[in-house]
């Protein structure tokens, strides 16, 4: 199939692979953050990482949507659930995130009202064709997704759905990333860009990287042979002495972005003081909240949510796994307590998720390795 | 060493490619079969054949057989037609 297969071309896979063999200096130590979780899957999937030298280390960024929402946000959204005349509804991954006392799945269980929803315009659909209940979207995601819970509240006032509201938990991708090169414990030389967020925001946002922390950044595609590519763009970068923004994924991504999203985008929310990311905490100017202009489809302020806050698990090692500090098999729970069927952290839960995907992909491997 | 888990994928929105659509950051490719402009959605085709219905405000007036990347439910990026030709 076209599109596909040209992109997962063994031949050229080794062609590349072979460059980034060259580029590399021996004795020098490369770490590399792949920061959306689509890249961990494809990374995991297609087994990338072994095609790379060992000096060569690819580690994982927060940029699965899921694996950020912290326990409290579930504990709020369950609340919501319960709520009398309630119908709630989530994307299918949202269900299983462990809250306090259990999940969206396990509240679902006891009698409350949730609804899987592969789309927010589902959600008004559902809101539509049951006007005597109140229809809640728990909505998730970076600026890729959040256009889509932007045209739905535009369509829902268009069209005068007054049952239908929203619950954001959107968040923005360049503050966890400024947070993660302002963290002590993190050492990394480059990053492979977010290649569907950068469609909406473009690349030009990611130019602080090179700027302020003198790291570049290759914005990437999906298929193993784009995250080979940007692998290879980066360690040549580094071989040259340089660092600037790239876009090896420039069949999609402009540098600008997309101007009506981010009009959009900038018209439906505004940007939240501090939003807290499971594993990272409070970070400033995260997270977006739905502006006063569209307040009226503001299921935190139509609805009385109780506002919690719960620490991490003690056991769960999500944050440091979000922040590439350790690998998902580092955690003391992987794969024993936390299992993708009885997860104790998010990365667990999504099929995006670092440890979900080790779990799914790469730890027979790892087994063959210790044995 | 590249080893194929079996078991697959564990997220109930998990489709042939593997992917979580819904909830990562990775759109899907879809091709245009027809086009509703006073609604602003068009019906589209992945390359599994399957039909869905896409919001298409953002990316401005589109004609059967183009491409668009969309993303929960909504297209965030037109693609060359030669990508999704399948």
């Amino acid at each position: 199939m076209k599109y596909v297969d040209e992109f997962r071309d063994p031949e050229l896979g080794r062609v590349l692979a072979g460059e980034i063999v060259n580029l590399v200096e021996p004795g020098r130590h490369y770490k590399l953050m792949e920061v959306c979780g689509g890249h961990t899957h494809s990374i995991y999937k297609f087994g990338i990482d072994d095609l790379l030298p060992e000096n060569v280390e690819l580690v994982h960024g927060p940029g699965c949507p899921v694996c950020v929402i912290p326990m409290g946000r579930v504990d709020d959204g369950i609340a919501l659930a319960h709520e009398p005349g309630v119908i709630f509804t989530c994307f299918g991954d949202m269900m299983r995130i462990p809250g306090s006392d259990g999940s969206l799945l396990d509240a679902k269980a006891e009698g409350a009202d949730i609804r899987m929803v592969y789309s927010p315009l589902d959600s008004l659909r559902i809101a539509k064709e049951n006007p005597d209940r109140q229809v809640v979207f728990f909505a998730i995601g970076f600026e890729t997704t959040a256009p889509s819970t932007a045209l739905t509240l535009k369509r829902a006032r268009m069209e005068g759905v007054h049952n239908f509201s929203c619950m954001s938990n959107h968040v923005t991708i360049v503050p966890p990333l400024r947070a993660l090169l302002d963290s002590p414990d993190m050492r990394l030389d480059g990053f492979v860009g977010p290649g569907h967020v950068s469609t909406v925001v473009g690349a030009q946002p990611f130019e602080f990287i090179p700027a302020e922390y003198e790291k570049p950044i290759v914005v990437a595609g999906f298929e193993p042979l784009d995250v080979l590519q940007a692998v290879e763009m980066i360690l040549r970068q580094l071989a040259e002495g340089r660092c600037e923004v790239e876009n090896q994924y420039k069949r999609v991504v402009p540098y600008e972005g997309n101007p009506r999203a981010l009009e959009v985008l900038a018209e439906v929310f505004e940007l939240r003081p501090h939003f807290e990311w499971r594993g990272l905490g409070f970070i400033s100017q995260s997270g977006l909240k739905i502006s006063e202009a569209y307040a009226d489809f503001d299921a935190e302020r139509r609805f009385s949510v109780p506002g919690v806050r719960v620490a991490d698990p003690k056991a769960c090692q999500c944050g440091e796994v979000l922040k590439g500090v350790i690998k998902p098999f580092e955690c003391k729970v992987f794969g024993t307590a936390c299992t993708p069927e009885r997860p104790i952290g998010t990365c667990m839960v999504s099929s995006e998720g670092a440890c979900a995907a080790y779990y799914n992909y790469g730890r027979f491997a790892r087994e063959r390795e210790v044995v | 060493m590249r080893v194929d888990a079996q078991q697959g994928m564990l997220c109930e929105t998990d489709h042939e490619s593997g992917h979580c659509i819904t909830c990562s950051d990775e759109a899907i490719p879809l091709r245009v079969l027809r086009v509703d402009d006073e609604r602003g959605l068009a019906l589209c085709e992945d390359a599994s054949g399957e039909h869905t219905t896409i919001e298409v405000a953002l990316i401005g007036p589109v004609a059967p057989g183009d491409g668009l990347l969309a993303h929960a439910g909504t297209a965030i990026a037109p693609l060359p037609r030669s990508e999704v030709t399948a």
